[in-house]
């Protein structure tokens, strides 16, 4: 089954996975092949994406692409189901402490029409509903609520608000006045704290004011509240506490597996499996205890084939730091055809790699965790970490990319780029990638080119 | 040794054989782009190639660049634009530290190092409306040629003030100003002014003096002047600027030495 690593497109990939289950493929119950998420979802997408070819790989998009049939099925069995929208990382934490919970993320939904290459007309009938294309492809989640057959409709639904993206507001309060209530939970925006004020350490390096943590405390507090009146049990500390646990170990394996990827020499895993792999750390893809087994899969392989000095791009490609996640997932594959791989990302929800603090009451640590958020603290904060990662991954060009409408900072590309650009000199671009590329490709192809040859002329001679 | 450079822009293909022996250009040619972009690439060259006197087998490498440059396959290998440019503009000004280059179908800015290394770059390729794209409009629609637009421009005495937002709509605002009256020339150098407010929207940042404008569309007197007000500092015309990508490629192919296929 160790074959070198290469990638394979949809029809390579029918090949070996047959020759895999010939060989004594064992796989969970939502193994089989990849073709059948085209045949009977319609991810068209992936008849035009290549894969890594490992078996860890097939599991990680067979756990990525299953999630819906897996929230049907936790209904069927009684499980009550949580959306927790516009918090990327911390309420999930706390509904998968509870058994019988589950948490999905319904801003997942914008990446349907980009899987299905818009064959689903979500964005279509978001449209239809008031919300056009000038808003961000979450959009796509109105209609997916309404018309049911995506993700059953949540138990409870809980949505932050505040320091937020105001198209997110605008398209979740949309979806409450369509019938669907809300607990809504406010964050405020995170600053630095004054002189005098008691100042609160939180991961990744930054710090607000007691009186932020508090409040937020105070909000989660009262999620927590209605957690527990969902599952029939009170949500106490000794939940969380072994919810933090069980999450960080998420965490740290995500981690384990950034710097497996990220620092080797060249690339051990391509860079579509790793931005699947990351997106695993803001709801578990509602499954927290497989999350573990499937990125304890996919580090073994990247720790073998780093073993066996076999990698999938080889050491000549330019060390790309990729800065958002894409809405065409096309655009990971385009970066390594052209030259470049992966050295570093931060695809919007960098806290939710941090490990929270475990040393801590269980929703002090969360509240801290939830106001570290990239999202409701300052651009100038965010670009600061990525210039530390740049720097310690040895990054030679930055990408930023910008999903047509999606706008929680209009201006928050080009800061980082100014900052990146600042701070450690390499070249920097910013990048708009739709749902669907494909009429762009020549030219996204033609700046990721330059990117490439740009950063590799700038190596030492 | 003779390379050549071949940039299959989005408006016109350009030629240029270098001699790299004697360091200088021995011949270069324009086309119009067509659907046939090898062909047409492929009869330009050839008709350089006998205007120069020389056979196929003196040329030893050849590279394409330019938004057309994969589908000319007689090249040894293809080299973007922004890398092109940046070298074709640093050989004929080797002072250079920044580059405007308006092309067909998008603009870019590169930012340049001491010795022509390509520091930084920005492109707008989303948007017709800081592109040759609005002058082949205008031009159109006024039924004239370039060269007679620029003349008109040179002529304004009070430039209009178009959207640099979309040319769907600056088209229309054009009908309206023509309809109330306004002069022609005005209305070209208002065309021109937003391109240009455009174009240093992307260029601010990374422009550092010197500033070279390249491209076809440098080839209008009243681009560089509508540049040089937005961007409040000179900005010079590259010697010959409709080849400096060509140019450029001829110079990474000296450097590549890359074996021409099907030659």
């Amino acid at each position: 089954m160790n074959s070198p690593p290469r990638k394979l497109d949809l029809d390579q990939w029918d090949g070996r996975y047959e020759q895999l289950r010939r060989d004594g493929l064992r796989e969970p119950a939502y193994g089989g092949p990849l073709r059948r998420h085209v045949v009977r979802e319609k991810d068209f997408r992936l008849q035009q994406l290549r894969f890594d070819n490992s078996p860890a790989a097939l599991r990680l998009w067979n756990f990525l692409l299953t999630e819906n049939q897996r929230l049907h099925q936790a209904r069927a069995e009684g499980d009550k189901i949580v959306g927790t929208m516009k918090d990327l990382g911390t309420v999930p934490v706390m509904a998968y402490a509870l058994p019988g919970l589950r948490a999905f993320y319904p801003d997942g939904a914008w990446w349907t029409p980009c899987l299905m290459e818009c064959g689903d007309k979500l964005l279509q009938k978001a449209e239809m509903m008031g919300i056009d294309a000038s808003f961000c492809p979450v959009r796509a989640m109105l209609p997916a609520f309404q018309e049911g057959g995506h993700f059953p409709r949540p138990d409870l639904l809980v949505c932050s608000a505040g320091a937020i993206c105001d198209d997110f507001s605008a398209i979740a309060q949309r979806l409450e006045h369509l019938g669907h209530p809300i607990l809504w939970w406010e964050t405020p925006r995170r600053r630095q704290p004054a002189s005098g004020e008691r100042a609160c350490a939180l991961p990744g390096h930054l710090a607000a004011p007691q009186v932020q943590v508090d409040c937020v405390r105070a909000e989660l507090q009262r999620i927590a509240r209605a957690l527990g009146e969902l599952a029939g049990q009170t949500l106490d500390d000794s939940f969380l506490a072994a919810g933090i646990c069980a999450a960080n170990q998420v965490r740290q394996r995500l981690d384990s597996l950034r710097r497996a990827v990220y620092c080797a020499p060249a690339a051990p895993l391509p860079a579509l499996e790793m931005l699947v792999a990351e997106m695993l750390a803001i709801h578990f893809c509602s499954d927290r205890q497989e999350t573990i087994a499937v990125l304890d899969a996919l580090l073994a392989e990247v720790q073998s084939r780093a073993h066996r000095s076999q990698f999938i791009i080889g050491p000549d490609a330019a060390r790309i730091f990729w800065v958002n996640p894409v809405a065409d997932l096309r655009a990971m594959n385009l970066l390594e055809d052209l030259g470049g791989r992966l050295c570093g990302s931060d695809f919007m929800f960098s806290h939710a790699l941090d490990l929270i603090p475990e040393n801590l009451p269980p929703l002090d640590a969360l509240a801290r965790a939830a106001l570290a958020d990239p999202m409701v603290g300052p651009t100038e904060d965010r670009a600061a970490r990525i210039v530390r990662e740049c720097r310690s991954n040895r990054a030679e060009a930055l990408v930023v990319s910008r999903i047509p409408g999606a706008s929680h900072c209009a201006r928050e590309g080009e800061i980082i780029l100014q900052i990146v650009r600042r701070e450690i000199g390499i070249p920097a671009i910013e990048l708009e990638i739709p749902p669907v590329c494909d009429a762009l490709s020549p030219s996204l192809g033609s700046r990721l080119r330059a990117l490439v040859e740009t950063a590799q002329a700038r190596r030492p001679k | 040794m003779i390379c050549a450079g071949i940039d299959a822009g989005s408006r016109s293909i350009k030629v240029v054989l270098f001699d790299t022996a004697r360091a200088q250009i021995i011949a270069s040619g324009l086309a119009d782009q067509g659907v046939e972009q090898e062909r047409l690439a492929a009869e330009l060259f050839e008709s350089l190639l006998q205007q120069a006197g020389l056979d196929r087998s003196r040329i030893s490498s050849v590279v394409a660049t330019g938004y057309g440059r994969n589908a000319i396959r007689f090249a040894g290998t293809t080299i973007t634009e922004i890398t092109c440019h940046a070298r074709g503009v640093h050989w004929l000004a080797p002072d250079a530290r920044s580059i405007i280059e308006i092309g067909g179908q998008d603009s870019k800015i590169i930012s340049l190092e001491e010795g022509g290394r390509v520091r930084d770059f920005a492109m707008n390729d989303r948007c017709a409306a800081g592109t040759g794209r609005f002058l082949e409009m205008v031009a159109a629609r006024l039924d004239m040629t370039w060269e007679k637009l620029a003349q008109l421009g040179r002529q304004s005495q009070a430039p209009a003030l178009i959207s640099n937002v979309c040319v769907v709509f600056a088209e229309t605002e054009i009908i309206g100003l023509l309809a109330d009256g306004k002069p022609l020339p005005d209305v070209v150098a208002g065309v021109q002014n937003a391109i240009a407010t455009r174009v240093a929207a992307l260029a601010s940042r990374l422009a550092s003096p010197p500033v070279y404008f390249t491209g076809g569309v440098a080839l209008l007197p009243g681009m560089a002047r509508a540049l040089e007000e937005v961007l409040a500092c000179p900005v010079r015309v590259a010697p010959r600027p409709q080849f400096t990508g060509a140019l450029g490629a001829a110079l990474c192919a000296r450097a590549a030495n890359p074996s021409p296929a099907g030659l």
